[in-house]
C-alpha cells in the first residue's frame, strides 16, 4: 500500500479537472472544463473576458462549490474539500481585484498567511519580534519586493504594490499549486517588466498557472496554453500551436479580445 | 509610553479633590469609561456596533450581586476569588453567544440584532425574579472589605477603577497585536480574503466579543460597587445610549477615546442639570454630540491628537529655521 500510495503521488498531475462546471441560474460560467497539468509546468490560461477563467480559479480554490465534474491535487480528489485544507494541499491563489486588509500593515498581512497555513492564530499574546512566523512574512515581503514597506499599511500601498503583496500573500508556506488571475493586470508599462522578473524567479518545483491578458508576460512565462472562450475550453498546447489555432486567431482579431 | 505618562496626573489628582469629584466624576467616568472601550474596541477592531456592551456589563454585575453579598436575600454566596472570576467568565461567554449570533451581520443589522439582545435582556431581567428579583433588582451589593473601610470607599474604589481601566486598555492594545488580534481585523477588513488564507472568521468574531465581554464585565463589576446595587435599570436603553454617545464622544478611531468621552459626559451631565432641568439635558447632550461629530467628526480623542501634532508642528518650525 504505501509503495503505491508513493508511486501515485510521483505520477500523479499537480492538478486534474474532469468536467468541471459552474452554473448560475441557468448560465454555465464554466463548462465541461477537462484539463491537467503538470507538477513544475507553467501555463498560461487565455481568453476574453467573461470567458470564466476567474470562475475556474475560484472553482479549483474551492471559492466556488463546482456544479459539475471532479477536481484532483496530485492525485487526491479535492472536489468537496474546505478552501483551507485545500491551501494546506499546496493551492494558492491571487485575486483579480486586489483584495486585501486595508487597515493591517504589510507584515501583519503576510504574517496572518503564513499562521493561516502553518497554525497558531488563535494566539492572544502580542506577536513578538522573533517569531518563526514574523521572520517568514519578512522573508516574504523580501521576495515580492516590498521589504522596505514592511510596516507601511496596506491602504497606502500604491495599486503595483498591492499586487506583490497579493503574490507574496500567496508564496506563503511552500506553495504547490500557484493560481495567479491577472496579476498584472492595471500595472504600469514600467511595473510590468518587474512583475515578469518575479514570476520567472519563482522555484522551479512551484507549478504555476496564470490567467494574463498580456501576451509578453503569458508567453515569456508560461510553456503551455489553455483557451477559455465562453466557459467552455477553446484550445491547448505550446504558444505556438495554440497561435495558430484558427477559433484562438479568430477571437484574439476578430475583436473579442480586451479587458 | 507615552499613555503612561497621562497616569500621573491622574494619580496625582485625588490627593487635590473632594470626595464628590473622586467619586462622582472621575471613578464614574472610569468606569463608563471601560464600558464604553469595550464598543469601541469593536468598533475599531472588528468593526461592529454592538449596542449589548451594557448587557454584557450588567451580566457580570448581576452575577457578582447573585454570588455575593446583598440586602435582597437571594442569591449564593460565594468567596471574592470565586464570584469574580464567575463573573468575568459569564460576561465573556455572554458576549461569545452574542458574537455566535451575531456573526454574519454587519452595519445596521448587527446594531439591531445587538439592540435586540440588549432589549431582551432588560426586560428578562424585570420579569424574572429567580436569579435577576425582578423590577428591583439587587442592592446593598457592596464592595469587598479592605483594612479599616471597603474597597468601595471614595479613594480606594477610584483607585481601583484606575487600576482596572489601565489593565483594560493594556489588554485590547496586546490583544490587537495578538495573531488573533490581527486575524479579527482582517474580518473588519476583508473576511472572505481571511477565508482565502485558511482562517475561518467565526471563531475570530466570537473571540472579539467574548474578550469584549471581559472589559464591559470588568466595568459592569466596577459598576456594582460604585452603585452598592444593580437591577434593570442598569441595562436599560438609557445606559445604552450613553455608552454609545461615550464612544462616539471619544472616537472610535481609538479605542482609548472611550475615557475622553466618558469624562465630557460626565461632565456635562453633572454641571448641566443645575443649568438646565432633567428633560432638557438630552437635548443638550443631543446638541453637544452632533457638535462633535461635525467639528471632530473621529472624535475628541483624536481632534486633540491632531492639535497636539499641529502645536508640535509649529513648535518645531522656529527651531529649524
Ligand atoms: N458569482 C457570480 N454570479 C453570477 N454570475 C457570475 C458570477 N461569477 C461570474 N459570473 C459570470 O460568469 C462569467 C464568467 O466570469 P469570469 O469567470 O469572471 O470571467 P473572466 O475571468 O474570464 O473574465 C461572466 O459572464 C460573469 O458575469
Ligand atoms: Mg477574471
Amino acid at each position: 500500500m504505501p509503495l503505491n500510495t508513493e508511486q501515485k503521488t510521483t505520477t500523479a498531475n499537480a492538478l486534474e479537472t474532469q468536467g468541471i462546471g459552474k452554473r448560475f441560474g441557468g448560465f454555465w460560467a464554466v463548462k465541461d472544463v477537462s484539463f491537467s497539468v503538470k507538477p513544475g509546468e507553467r501555463r498560461a490560461i487565455l481568453g476574453p473576458n467573461g470567458a470564466g477563467k476567474t470562475s475556474l480559479f475560484n472553482i479549483l480554490t474551492g471559492d466556488y462549490v463546482a456544479s459539475s465534474g471532479a477536481i484532483s491535487l496530485f492525485g487526491e480528489d479535492v472536489t468537496k474539500q474546505s478552501i483551507p485544507k485545500r491551501i494546506k494541499r499546496g493551492l494558492r491563489r491571487t485575486y483579480q481585484h486586489a483584495y486585501l486588509f486595508d487597515g493591517l500593515s504589510v507584515c501583519d498581512t503576510l504574517f496572518l498567511a503564513v499562521a493561516g497555513v502553518r497554525g497558531g492564530w488563535r494566539q492572544v499574546l502580542p506577536v513578538r519580534s522573533n517569531d518563526p512566523r514574523r521572520e517568514e512574512a519578512e522573508r516574504l515581503a523580501d521576495v515580492c519586493g516590498l521589504a522596505s514597506f514592511l510596516d507601511r499599511m496596506v491602504l497606502e500601498l500604491s495599486h503595483g504594490q498591492r499586487r506583490q503583496l497579493e503574490i507574496g500573500i500567496a508564496l506563503a508556506e511552500d506553495p504547490k499549486v500557484l493560481l495567479l488571475d491577472e496579476p498584472a493586470a492595471g500595472l504600469s508599462p514600467a511595473e510590468r517588466p518587474l512583475l515578469s522578473k518575479l514570476l520567472l524567479s519563482l522555484p522551479a518545483d512551484i507549478t504555476v498557472i496564470l490567467i494574463e491578458h498580456d501576451m509578453d508576460i503569458a508567453f515569456q512565462t508560461s510553456e503551455s496554453v489553455t483557451v477559455l472562450f465562453n466557459g467552455q475550453l477553446m484550445a491547448e498546447g505550446t504558444p505556438e500551436e495554440v497561435m495558430a489555432d484558427k477559433d484562438v486567431h479568430q477571437i484574439y482579431v476578430g475583436g473579442a479580445h480586451g479587458h | 509610553m507615552r499613555y503612561f505618562l497621562v497616569l500621573i496626573p491622574l494619580a496625582l489628582l485625588p490627593l487635590l479633590l473632594n470626595d464628590f469629584w473622586v467619586s462622582q466624576v472621575l471613578t464614574r467616568a472610569l468606569i463608563l469609561g471601560v464600558i464604553a472601550l469595550s464598543l469601541s474596541f469593536l468598533a475599531t477592531y472588528l468593526g461592529v456596533v454592538s449596542f449589548a456592551q451594557v448587557t454584557l456589563a450588567g451580566v457580570a454585575g448581576y452575577a457578582v450581586a447573585y454570588f455575593g453579598p446583598n440586602t435582597v436575600g437571594l442569591g449564593f454566596p460565594l468567596p471574592l476569588y470565586v464570584s469574580l472570576p464567575i463573573a468575568l467568565l459569564l460576561s465573556m461567554a455572554a458576549g461569545a453567544l452574542i458574537g455566535l449570533v451575531a456573526r454574519r451581520s454587519r452595519g445596521i443589522y448587527a446594531i439591531m440584532i445587538t439592540l435586540a439582545i440588549g432589549v431582551a435582556f432588560f426586560y428578562f431581567t424585570r420579569q424574572n425574579y429567580a436569579l435577576f428579583n425582578g423590577f428591583t433588582g439587587f442592592s446593598g451589593v457592596i464592595a469587598p472589605k479592605m483594612g479599616e473601610g471597603n474597597w468601595g470607599d471614595p479613594m480606594p474604589l477610584y483607585f481601583l477603577a484606575l487600576g482596572v481601566s489601565v489593565i483594560c486598555v493594556v489588554l485590547v492594545n496586546g490583544f490587537v497585536r495578538s495573531p488573533l488580534g490581527l486575524a479579527v481585523q482582517a474580518v473588519r477588513d476583508a473576511p472572505g480574503r481571511l477565508l482565502a488564507l485558511g482562517i475561518p472568521t467565526t471563531y475570530p468574531i466570537v473571540a472579539a466579543f467574548a474578550f469584549s465581554g471581559l472589559i464591559a464585565g470588568s466595568g459592569g463589576i466596577l459598576n456594582v460597587w460604585f452603585q452598592e446595587r444593580v437591577s434593570s435599570f442598569s441595562v436599560g436603553i438609557g445606559p445604552i445610549i450613553d455608552v454609545l454617545i461615550i464612544s462616539v464622544i471619544g472616537g472610535l478611531r481609538h479605542p482609548t477615546g472611550a475615557f475622553v468621552g466618558a469624562i465630557v459626559y460626565v461632565m456635562l451631565d453633572i454641571f448641566a442639570i443645575d443649568l438646565i432641568d432633567r428633560d432638557r439635558f438630552n437635548l443638550l447632550i443631543g446638541i453637544v454630540l452632533l457638535a462633535i461629530v461635525m467639528a471632530a467628526p473621529n472624535g475628541l480623542h483624536q481632534l486633540a491628537i491632531d492639535w497636539v501634532g499641529k502645536l508640535r508642528g509649529r513648535a518645531e518650525q522656529p527651531r529649524t529655521n
